[in-house]
């Protein structure tokens, strides 16, 4: 259980990024949207204690992110980081990936179990030898799902997993993102795409001017006034609420009601 | 964030032209340079956050911000001077004075930088003859300097995430884990260096020797005034330092 308590963010300078944020999660998908500025990224940063409180507190697990390092946290609560080459610099994919079990200290032979497990995850055995960089966008991402989830993390920020993947790609995130959670895993999902949020999230948290405007299930979500915070519904919606069938989560959802 | 360093205010060193600001500037190192007495250094120092404030409305705190990264080369110098200098407070006193002189050069330096626009510095080398490029790349430098800042703080959030301590261990073991930074600051450089190579051939960067332009800079009344006066004070300073021996201790 992830616990956040009336945290405040002010950043050096005094710019106010969270404005009193309550939130709880545990092994759901969470989408945390917003418009740019929002805070989004700033709030995820508290829970792996990269940023701490100003005010209020963070609980992962019944551990007090002001007194536990990153290092610590990270065991718990993984980051995968917007940029998957923000954090390449190893020579193989093997070595990348093995990079934080290393760090936490594991055998050597605990680690290469991870990373074979690791990879086998995400789609990627085979490639314990390419170098990161050579891989493509969609593989890079992969990787850094990879590298994060050798460190067998109970939860998973994702930060904009598919931006600029191609529909194949993405998909194959999508994939993952759902077995990981069947397996017990709480991911808190930020996005932009609204098309991302239908398919994969229950839950929605909106996010605006540092404030939660907005918790609850995804269909409650979709008949806010979206435009008002710079976002919008998918297409798949908007046609299904005009023309009455209401909120459905996927086409075949939608083609079937149609039907009948 | 900090991607510029230039702030936009309506003061007196914003509207000089920028070769007065080039030869103030100047005037003002050499000036630092002829005087090594604490008790010239120290008052400088202060004199010259005053004038950054009168003359280009730059407050102290802003100066503050821009010069806190340079601290710790003063202490460094206190400590040192403190260390090889005999009486040791005496030795102290020539740190402050060697340390803020530093600091008064980088202050000289951001408020050039804080005053003048990228466009107007590069119109003022090039009226000065200096080709184009050099003053580009000077520029497109300093430009980079902040940005590649929060690339680094970036990518150590992203290895942090991933359990890296960069505190943890001796020093070769944390230049070891340095790498875990550097490797993809070095890469995400390159590429930034490489993307804006192509932004600039894309506009035709280069293809004629002798580059025209939009807006351009012109000597008026006041530059002058600000030019003479510049040169009475480097003159009074030369003369004080040289005439009067004024201002120089010998240290050993
Ligand atoms: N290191 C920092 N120092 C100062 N202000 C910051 C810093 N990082 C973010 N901010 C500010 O805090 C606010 C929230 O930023 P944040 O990055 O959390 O937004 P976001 O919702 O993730 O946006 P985006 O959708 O663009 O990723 C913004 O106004 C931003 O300018
Ligand atoms: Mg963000």
């Amino acid at each position: 259980m992830i616990e956040v308590k009336g945290l405040w963010h002010i950043y050096e300078g005094g710019k106010e990024a969270l404005r009193g944020i309550d939130f709880d999660m545990g092994n759901e998908i969470v989408a945390l949207v917003g418009p740019n500025g929002s805070g989004k990224t700033t709030l995820a940063k508290h829970l792996n204690g990269l940023l701490k409180p100003t005010k209020g507190e963070v609980i992962v697990d019944g551990l007090n992110t002001k007194e536990h390092s990153v290092a610590e946290l990270s065991r718990i609560v993984g980051y995968v980081f917007q940029n998957p080459e923000h954090m390449f610099f190893a020579e193989s994919v093997f070595g990348e990936v093995a990079f934080g079990p290393r760090n936490l200290g594991l055998s050597g032979e605990e680690v290469e179990e991870r990373v074979r497990w690791a990879l086998e995850k995400v789609n990627l055995e085979g490639y314990e030898n390419r170098t990161p960089y050579s891989l493509s966008g969609g593989e890079k991402q992969r990787l850094a799902i990879a590298c994060v989830l050798s460190m067998k993390p109970k939860y998973l920020v994702l930060d904009e997993p598919t931006t600029g993947l191609d529909e194949k790609s993405a998909e194959s995130v999508r994939d993952i993102i759902r077995s990981l959670h069947r397996e017990g895993h709480g991911i808190l999902l930020i996005t932009h795409e609204m098309d991302l949020v239908l398919e994969l999230a229950r839950r929605v948290v909106l996010l605006h001017g540092g404030k939660k405007i907005f918790d609850g299930p995804v269909d409650e979500f979709f008949s806010l006034e979206l435009r008002d915070y710079g976002l919008d519904r998918p297409e798949l919606l908007r046609i299904s609420f005009s023309i009455g069938t209401g909120f459905v989560r996927t086409v075949e959802e939608f083609v079937g009601r149609l039907a009948r | 964030m900090m991607y510029n360093f230039y702030v936009e205010r309506d003061s007196v060193l914003h509207s000089l032209d920028p070769r007065v600001k080039l030869a103030g500037s100047a005037s003002a190192v050499i000036i630092l340079l002829l005087f090594n007495s604490p008790e010239v250094l120290i008052p400088l120092f202060f004199l010259t956050i005053l004038l950054v404030y009168t003359l280009g409305k730059i407050t102290p705190r802003e100066q503050y911000r821009v010069l806190k990264p340079l601290f710790p080369i003063l202490i460094i110098t206190i400590v040192v001077w403190a260390f090889v200098y005999d009486p040791w407070y005496r030795g102290a006193l020539i740190g402050v004075a060697y340390g803020l002189r530093l600091l008064t050069f980088g202050l000289i330096a951001f408020s050039l930088l804080m005053t003048t626009t990228q466009r107007e510095l590069i119109l003022g080398f090039i009226k000065l003859k200096m080709p184009y490029e050099y003053g580009l790349t000077m520029t497109i430098a300093l430009r980079y300097i902040p940005t590649l800042y929060m690339l680094a703080l970036n990518i150590m959030d992203a290895q942090k995430a991933r359990g890296w301590e960069m505190e943890k261990g001796n020093i070769l073991v944390r230049m070891r884990k340095m790498s875990a930074v550097l490797v993809p600051l070095l890469i995400a450089s390159i590429k930034t260096a490489h993307e804006l190579s192509i932004a600039l051939e894309s506009r035709a960067f280069g293809a004629r020797k002798e580059r025209t332009f939009l807006y351009t800079i012109e000597m008026k009344g006041r530059d002058y005034a600000a030019l003479l006066m510049t040169g009475v004070i480097l003159g009074i300073a030369l003369y004080m330092r040289y005439g009067l021996g004024f201002g120089h201790i010998k240290l050993y």
